[in-house]
Formats: structure tokens, C-alpha cells, sequence
């Protein structure tokens, strides 16, 4: 959604975080939360996932026929404040539908940044690897177990992908766009050691699923089967 | 982007390196002319993903590390 303010000079003392263009934070009214957007001219205001979009729509059109159809913004006063430049690099901001939809997780730490624990859940969770590739060589398949250093994700998590028809490239942040063919479960013992998190914003994807870490892989007869991808069978 | 099938002997030492998200992996690829490719993306432990106008010959290739820098994220 492209967005315009009757009031300009709030962004005037603001520092310009590149030329023409502004990175900002703000409360809008009617919202719990704050969020991102990118003001350009310090007239025109584009949610910060919404740039892709604008920028295709100034291929075809006129900036000032953009401007006049864009719908007016109000922001809760005093709560407009610049992004700094230092954290704006990979800066992606969930969109609240795929929050709310496709129950994505906003904020968190990664797997690897997260304490190791044991798994510790009575040996009976489930942990799911996709991938595009049925010879998945992070999988011990003579051992049956993950090698050290392997992600998978959680079954619950895979599940609400697969039930939300969320995409799992941009869920997980993947790096190639093939589409995820298959499913390999896993299901360690309790003091298989895990690392928790939330997938971070990479490769242009936005992530936000849960990514789970094996440091030091499985133990022997944890992997027990696969499906192509979106089947539900723990 | 091209897909390269790296060597056996490269890919069974990406197998003991530590993911760093998913089914990837990054790393700097020392080429034997000494020549080094940082940041690059390894899928699955043997697939080095290529841009498209990018040629390389899998023979060429000395040396496959973790780039520092995500090494450390694992």
C-alpha cells in the first residue's frame, strides 16, 4: 500500500538515510505496533515490504499520478522516528498478513545464536528436513541419523506451512527458488542436543518460520522416513 | 542460476562443515590458480550454485572453507 501525509514537515528534520528517500519508523493510527516504511520526497510513504511493488508500479506509471492516488496516513504523534543506517542492511519487515495468516514469527534470534539444550521431550518430538533434493547428504541414511551441523525444522512448524499454504522458500529463507520436494523426519532421543530460533530475513525472503539445529547431528535411528513435501504423516 | 555438481572428495568435506541455514551452505572456493570465490552458496553439501553466465570446471577447485564470518554464526 502506497501512502501519503498531510502533514510533510514531520519528516523535514529527519536526516535523509539515502538520497531522496527516508527510512522510517512509525506508530499508525489504528495499529498495534510499529512498523517500517520508506518515504520518498518526504511526501510519498511505502510499507517497507512494499517497495518491490512500488518500484515495478513507477516502470508504468507517473510518480505524481502515484502520489495522487495514494490514500492519506496518520500517525500517532511523536512516533516517527529514523531507522539507522546500520540496521538497515537485509532490514525486511513481516507484512501482518503473513504474521497473522501464515503465523510467521516477527522477532527472535536465530538457532545457531540460541543455547543449546536437549531435546527432552519425552523422545516423541518430531523435527522435519525439506529439501529440494530426495539424495539429501546431510542425512547418515546407512546410520540413520542428521550429520553434525544439520537444520531441520520443528513438525509443528512444518505443519502450520503446509496447512497455511505458506511458501516454504520464503518461510525458511532458502537460497534457490526449486521447489521443495521432500520431507525427511526425524525424531531424536531426549538428549540429542538442540538450538532453537526463528529463521532470519535472507536472500531477499522475509523467513520467520522456527529452524532447529543439530550441532552435533543425531543420534543413530532417529531419521525414520520421508514424504514429498506438503504429506502430514508424523 | 546454474547448479555445478562439486567432486566427491569436496563434498565429503562440506559434509563434516556445519550448515548455515536449511540445506545451504556458505563458502569461499579457492580456485588452484589462487584465485578465491567468497560468499558463495552450496546446496545440499554438493551443488554450487553459479551465476548464470559463470563457468566453472569442478577440477579447478583446491579448496572449500566456511566463510568466516557465517562459520562463526554455527
Amino acid at each position: 500500500m502506497f501512502f501519503k501525509t498531510s502533514r510533510y514537515e514531520q519528516f523535514l528534520h529527519l536526516d535523509e538515510t539515502g538520497m531522496g528517500y527516508q527510512v522510517i519508523e512509525g506508530h499508525r493510527q489504528n495499529k498495534r505496533f510499529k512498523e517500517k516504511f520508506i518515504v520518498y520526497n518526504s511526501e510519498l510513504i511505502v510499507e517497507f515490504d512494499k517497495v518491490k511493488e512500488f518500484k515495478q508500479r513507477t516502470k508504468t506509471e507517473k510518480y505524481s499520478r502515484i502520489l495522487n492516488e495514494a490514500q492519506v496516513i496518520y500517525f500517532v504523534k511523536d512516533t516517527i522516528s529514523l531507522v539507522p543506517r546500520n540496521k538497515i542492511t537485509e532490514l525486511r519487515t513481516l507484512n501482518e498478513a503473513k504474521r497473522r495468516d501464515k503465523h510467521r514469527y516477527p522477532n527472535g534470534k536465530g538457532a545457531a545464536d540460541n543455547k543449546e539444550e536437549e531435546v527432552n521431550t519425552d523422545g516423541k518430538e518430531v523435527f522435519v528436513r525439506l529439501s529440494a533434493y530426495e539424495n539429501d547428504r546431510r542425512i547418515d541414511f546407512v546410520k540413520k541419523k542428521l550429520v553434525r551441523g544439520t537444520y531441520t525444522t520443528t513438525y509443528n512448524d512444518y505443519y502450520v506451512c503446509v496447512k497455511d499454504d505458506d511458501d516454504p522458500i520464503d518461510r525458511y529463507a532458502l537460497p534457490n527458488d526449486e521447489n521443495v520436494k521432500w520431507a525427511f523426519y526425524v525424531r531424536p532421543n531426549k538428549s540429542d542436543i538442540v538450538q532453537r530460533g526463528i529463521v532470519q530475513p535472507l536472500f531477499g525472503h522475509d523467513g520467520g518460520g522456527i529452524e532447529t539445529f543439530f550441532k552435533y547431528g543425531t543420534s543413530e535411528n532417529t531419521y525414520y522416513k520421508k514424504t514429498p513435501y506438503g504429506v502430514l504423516a508424523p | 542460476m546454474k547448479k555445478l555438481q562439486l567432486k566427491e572428495e569436496h563434498v565429503q568435506h562440506l559434509i563434516t562443515l556445519p550448515e548455515n541455514g536449511m540445506g545451504y551452505q556458505v563458502v569461499d572456493i579457492t580456485l588452484k590458480g589462487g584465485n578465491i570465490l567468497k560468499k558463495r552458496v552450496v546446496l545440499n553439501s554438493n551443488l554450487l550454485l553459479l551465476e548464470a553466465n559463470e563457468d566453472i570446471d569442478p577440477n579447478s577447485i583446491e579448496r572449500i572453507e566456511l566463510t568466516k564470518s557465517n562459520a562463526s554464526k554455527a
